[in-house]
């Protein structure tokens, strides 16, 4: 993975140092509130309903070793034991003290991690693919360049004050697990007649109150101007983006306002007085980065492994975790082994200090100590052998993280909800812990096969709903939680925005209704389609009418 | 609903980022020791003394307070999580006490939206 050379390891500790200073003259009164509020934001430090929350950035959803075992520790000591992996593969930790806040940074600097652009309206933590440099699916190593976006992004000057937030994804694989069609900029590396690299630019997609899928601006960027076309995109966006509005004031507005053709036109006319040679990454830069993603310590092993098939064979449980958490590596011989964080009875995405320190351990034994975070609050161990995966999976089981439900029907993602979040308007949490006990049920779970849930507790849509398979959104009615249900969304590479069921449910009808929109994909589906294919082919009545049943 | 006036004042801890409640010119944790107030003048007093401590407290905002059988609690299920902690997690917050007032909390029911924390995001 890529190493932060002296500036980074400097740079981490002088801005620790400065926030260190502003916390010492805001307790002392030096500072007021109004002042200091955008100072702790730049550094990730949010007020939420019960304590501070800090979020810190994962570049890419990749961590060493050395920087899980430093989220554990900085959990135990300064937390109530856990971090929350969120859907920007970032980790939250939901009760920091302010005044804890200057030691935890400098903590986190001392393994290269930070929490700096994980709030404002800046360019945040570009997210990639958690199989990055893994699978055989991907053109390219989506790292480099996602390394290159953060290099560019990270104080850019002209992009530290953007009308809103701005998010980035980028993706190599034709399957996307980033969910790029619905970020500010998805980019998806694409390969040239000639063999060049290049990506398909996509813009204007986004979640929240008003959602929108991405729309292709460039079908074929040559990926070395890749640099200079996004300043050109930022640069039209910084100029012409809504200020007077935060409702109104992402990039998606901007694209859906003026149109994909006619913002395209004038990110060309922009782009085009940009001078290449001081924009775009030299090659020795690109070089210099991509080296540090050559992973070494693969061996050369057999295509299968016979101790690994046996063991499989001989025990259920662990054939059951292959179908569901282990896919295909691009190395004979190893596996990419993902990591569930939705165990039945947990909280989406939690994952506790005992739990993160046996990934760290298991990742060094077993994983050439790459971890990565998903978008969907998982994690990755991306580089195993498969003849280690019976071991794996036994140390996997010994601190409760082995649940064998990747895509599956309890594999949700749920913010955090009003249980921690001051803009909530409702529970997540409880919500997706009552659909998974209701599935319970292993075997019904994988006949029901991959079933996208996401679950939000307000508009914001931190938890994805818009995107997901049955998405369910938290409102307030009348002081009231509600949830909204929406069906046929999708973040992947068939994204589309779910469309409203039906009546805002109370929480305990939530599951049942989970159950009964089951049941009719069960009955109605043909061959292998998923929940999401057998919603397109018939619509929305069938599900509508089963749910809805008592009400008539 | 009565239409009685009943209020209290919250606010967190600004080192912290505990939440806390006004009672009698202090901050206390728990809403069962908060100070109510049955009349406007006096609660928008403690408001202003409150906001005249910024090194102590950050976000202070009156919140709709109700009588009930089971005795007194926020109106707003915001405010009564704030008062008690996440619900998924009971052994975190101020529920870990445990009592007769935590279990009050927790049984308490009824839903408004909680318009002080309202005002505050207007605010902002």
């Amino acid at each position: 993975m890529y190493r932060y050379d002296a500036i980074d390891k400097e740079f981490l500790t002088d801005r620790s140092n400065e926030f260190r200073h502003q916390v010492g003259r805001r307790l002392a009164g030096e500072l007021s509130e109004d002042q200091f509020k955008p100072l702790r934001l730049m550094n990730g430090l949010y007020l939420q309903l019960h304590a501070y929350m800090l979020r810190v950035c994962i570049p890419y959803g990749t961590l060493n070793v050395a920087q899980v075992r430093r989220l554990a520790w900085i959990a135990r000591t300064y937390d109530k034991g856990y971090g929350h992996f969120t859907t920007r593969q970032n980790i939250q930790f939901h009760w920091v003290k302010l005044r804890d806040a200057p030691d935890i940074l400098d903590a986190l600097a001392e393994v290269d991690l930070h929490a700096i652009q994980t709030s404002g309206n800046c360019i945040r933590n570009t997210t990639s693919d958690p199989r990055a440099g893994a699978t055989a699916e991907e053109i390219d190593d989506p790292r480099v360049w996602s390394e290159a976006i953060r290099q560019w992004s990270t104080l850019h000057p002209e992009f530290s004050y953007l009308p809103r937030k701005f998010k980035i994804a980028v993706t190599a694989s034709a399957k996307d697990r980033t969910a790029a069609r619905v970020h500010d900029i998805g980019l998806a590396l694409r390969q040239g007649r000639d063999g060049t690299l290049g990506f398909e630019v996509m813009v204007g997609g986004g979640m929240g109150r008003t959602p929108f899928i991405g729309q292709t601006i460039k079908e074929f960027l040559p990926a070395t101007r890749l640099l200079s076309y996004l300043e050109a995109v930022l640069r039209v966006y910084n100029r012409a983006g809504r200020r007077d509005n935060i409702y109104k004031a992402r990039i998606k507005i901007l694209v859906s306002s003026l149109g994909a053709e006619e913002f395209g036109r004038q990110v060309e006319e922009e782009w085009a007085q940009i001078d290449a040679a001081r924009a775009d990454l030299p090659d020795t830069e690109l070089a210099r980065i991509r080296a540090a993603f050559i992973q070494p310590g693969l061996e050369v092993l057999p295509a299968v492994s016979d101790s690994y098939e046996a063991a499989r064979g001989a025990n259920p449980a662990l054939a059951r975790f292959a179908r569901n958490n282990v896919s295909a590596h691009k190395a004979p011989g190893y596996a990419i082994v993902d990591v569930s964080l939705k165990a039945h009875d947990a909280t989406p995405g939690d994952a506790n200090s005992d739990q993160l320190e046996a990934i760290a351990d298991l990742a060094e034994r077993f994983s050439l100590g790459d971890i990565r975070v998903t978008h969907e609050q998982n994690l990755v161990l991306p580089h195993v052998k498969q003849s280690d995966l019976p071991a794996l999976f036994e140390g996997l089981v010994a601190v409760g993280l082995a649940t064998p439900n990747i895509n599956l029907v309890s594999d949700i993602i749920a913010c955090p909800g009003l249980d921690y979040c001051a803009l909530a308007n409702a529970r997540a949490i409880p919500v997706a812990q009552s659909i998974a006990q209701r599935f319970l049920d292993a075997d019904r779970a994988e006949l029901v096969g991959e079933l996208k849930i996401k679950i939000s507790g307000c508009i914001n849509a931190c938890g994805h709903h818009h995107v997901g398979h049955i998405g369910i959104l938290g409102v307030d009615k009348k002081g009231e939680e509600y949830y909204q249900l929406t069906l046929g969304g999708s973040g992947a590479e068939d994204a589309s925005i779910g469309k409203i069921l039906g009546p805002g449910l109370n929480a305990d009808q939530v599951a049942p209704a989970v159950d009964r929109l089951v049941e009719v994909y069960l009955a109605e589906r043909q061959g292998e389609e998923r929940f999401l294919d057998t919603y397109r082919r018939i619509g929305m009545t069938p599900f509508k009418e089963a749910v809805y049943v008592d009400a008539h | 609903m009565s239409a009685e006036f009943l209020k209290a004042l919250t606010a967190n801890r600004l080192g912290e980022g505990d939440v806390v409640f006004w009672s009698g010119g202090q901050w206390v944790e728990q809403f069962a020791d908060a100070e109510l107030f049955t009349e406007e003048g006096p609660a928008e007093a403690a408001v202003a003394l409150a906001k005249a401590q910024p090194r102590i407290v950050v976000d202070a905002y009156l919140i709709d307070v109700t009588r009930s059988d089971q005795g007194v609690a926020p109106v707003s299920y915001r405010e009564r999580l704030r008062a008690l902690g996440p619900t998924n997690e009971l052994g975190h917050g101020k529920q870990a006490l445990g009592g007769a007032a935590i279990a009050a909390l927790q049984a308490a029911s009824g839903a408004a939206r909680s318009t002080g924390r309202l005002d505050l995001i207007r605010r902002k």
